[in-house]
């Protein structure tokens, strides 16, 4: 019998420990592609969360009677059932996002992050849990994309969510919006990502060294 | 045996499902697409053909080609939607031009993927203003470096003549199959 | 002469990796090995041929002569799914050298964005069926061509001194980024 997690920390993993671009490695993909802006980012992030919560939950409620071999054929079928949703709801009411997210939208099912947390938690948890951990997931990459998308457009462009934050004077850096310029943000970040994980852990080290 | 009966049908009832449920969804999103559509449509018309109140579908199979009417129905001429390859990619446009199909009225450009700060400047008004009141009676050229010296010149963007060239010749493909439609010699 | 303009703005104008961002997954994981990234990019070539091929089948005889467009995303995944666990059996038979080599990242074509994207866009492209072929050559190639100079610059990296919290993912990513600006020195060529 595991010992029981609490229903806390289920959502919290999502936005740190377990972070899916930042430790997991997850859907870089659209994360690279669609950071162009921060409100590109923002729709991606939600879209994405929407298609993962809902996905997990179906999937955490029939997750006793899925024979074991047709188990990635179902979840992939239950996927790409919430992604053409969230596709035609975003042709339907918000043409220029969906226009400008381009193929990213149905790419959203082969999204890593959505097969991966199915596999690895849906499937195997109740369904509140399977929500919380969803929600956390996508919560963190939302957080992650907007971030990621805030940097690019506001060195590139000179503005945030459309608004002009640096003075006409800042020379933009066009390899921002460029895929080298994402290639080479998302690379720095998780660089220093690592590097503030490590630290925190010499720093917890020497704590206990310290209080023996 | 019991095993596959399992498999199937969890199988058919999720596939089922979910086609059932995209069917509804789909459902209620078509209309809202194509009122999306109509609505870029007419914009971009309106755009280029900036006295026009209706515009009418024509039946030309390679082009799409729209006659557009002002407020007391008079023909003012057309809006022609084309596209072509630019440089990274597609670029897909529309321009208005008159009813003797001679004269250049106005551009937007609706779809490229060209290089950014380069190639995208085709989007530009300093750009698409070089259209502006165009000869199309011939063949629209492009000349780099300096000023057009004749009325059925436009001078390309520098460092992105390659989609300039595009735009230009996007319009002139046009023009010559609506021209062979309405049965006028180039 | 459309073909060939189709062929090089795959591979190299527009790679899929390096313009496009698909494919990634794979890119950072099966590049650190020469030997590897060849076969993944073989496995991935064939793979993206004959889903190019189904794709436009299903589309041109299905999809919309029913007015089931808004099937596509499930019909297309479905397809690549059943593709490649076909392919993961065939290396599994023929040589279980490669097919221990790539582990885990065999199955993963089936999430690797680059072959739902390849469909994806000669869909919206209409293409012709030699189009959406050769589209797949030339997509797979460029793949096949950005994962093995990347797997032969991480086997050099090896012998470098990176960082710790550098290592891995995001050196590789700062390094693709270093590639994608000199791919864009091949806007040129058309």
């Amino acid at each position: 019998m595991k010992k029981q997690v609490s229903l806390h920390y289920e959502f919290l993993k999502g936005l740190w420990e377990i972070h899916p671009i930042f430790k997991q490695a997850l859907g870089l993909c659209p994360t690279l592609a669609v950071t162009v802006s921060a409100i590109n980012g923002l729709a991606m992030g939600l879209a994405t969360t929407f298609v993962l919560i809902f996905s997990s939950v179906i999937i955490s409620s029939i997750r006793k009677i899925v024979p074991n071999q047709v188990r990635i054929a179902t979840f992939i079928l239950i996927i790409s059932t919430f992604v053409t949703i969230v596709d035609l709801v975003m042709k339907a009411k918000f043409p220029e996002l969906s226009k400008a997210l381009g193929p990213f939208i149905p790419l959203i099912v082969v999204n890593c992050l959505i097969l991966g947390r199915a596999e690895a938690f849906a499937s195997k948890n109740k369904i509140f849990r399977s929500f919380l951990d969803a929600l956390g997931n996508g919560t963190g990459f939302l957080l992650a994309l907007v971030v990621l998308g805030s940097i690019r457009e506001l060195l590139g462009t000179r503005c945030i969510f459309g608004f002009q934050i640096l003075p006409d004077g800042f020379s933009t850096w066009m390899v921002m919006i460029l895929p080298a310029g994402a290639f080479l943000t998302l690379g720095l970040l998780l660089g220093f990502a690592n590097a503030y994980t490590k630290w925190k852990k010499e720093k917890s080290e020497k704590e206990i060294l310290i209080t023996n | 045996m019991k095993k596959i009966l399992q498999i199937i049908l969890v199988l058919t009832f999720t596939a089922s499902i979910s086609g059932f449920v995209l069917s509804s969804v789909n459902k209620w999103a078509r209309p809202f697409i194509e009122e999306n559509r109509i609505r870029a449509i007419s914009q971009a018309i309106f755009l280029v053909q900036s006295e026009g109140k209706k515009y009418e579908k024509l039946n030309i199979g390679e082009l799409d080609a729209y006659k557009v009417f002002d407020e007391n129905n008079n023909s003012i001429g057309f809006a022609v939607v084309h596209q072509g390859n630019g440089f990274q990619g597609p670029i897909k446009l529309i321009f208005g031009i008159n009813e003797e199909l001679n004269r250049i009225k106005s551009i937007e450009i609706l779809e490229q993927v060209e290089t950014p700060g380069l190639g995208t400047l085709i989007t530009e008004d300093d750009f698409k203003n070089r259209f502006k009141n165009l000869n199309a009676q011939s063949i629209i050229k492009i000349v780099k470096g300096k000023k057009p010296s004749n009325d059925y010149e436009v001078q390309a963007i520098t460092g992105a003549t390659i989609s300039s060239k595009a735009v230009v010749e996007i319009i002139n493909d046009a023009i010559a199959k609506l021209k062979k439609h309405n049965g006028i010699e180039k | 002469m459309d073909l060939i303009i189709i062929f090089i703005g795959a591979a190299l104008i527009n790679n899929f990796v390096l313009s496009y961002f698909l494919g990634i997954c794979p890119f950072i994981g099966v590049s650190s090995k020469i030997s590897s990234a060849i076969s993944m990019g073989l496995a991935v070539i064939f793979v993206m041929t004959i889903t190019s091929i189904v794709s436009w089948l299903i589309n041109h005889l299905i999809l919309i002569p029913y007015h089931l467009e808004f099937l596509t995303i499930p019909s297309f995944i479905l397809v690549i799914a059943s593709l490649v666990q076909f392919v993961e059996m065939v290396i599994k038979k023929v040589s279980s050298a490669i097919y221990r080599a790539l582990g885990i990242f065999l199955p993963l074509i089936t999430t690797n964005c680059a072959i739902l994207g390849l469909a994806l866009f000669a869909q919206m492209r209409d293409y012709s069926l030699i189009e959406s072929i050769i589209f797949a050559l030339g997509a797979g190639s460029g793949f096949t061509l950005a994962l093995v100079i990347m797997a032969g610059i991480r086997e050099e990296l090896e012998l470098a001194n990176v960082p710790e919290p550098f290592q891995g993912a995001p050196i590789t990513l700062i390094v693709a980024g270093l590639l994608a600006l000199t791919f864009m020195g091949f806007a040129g060529i058309i």
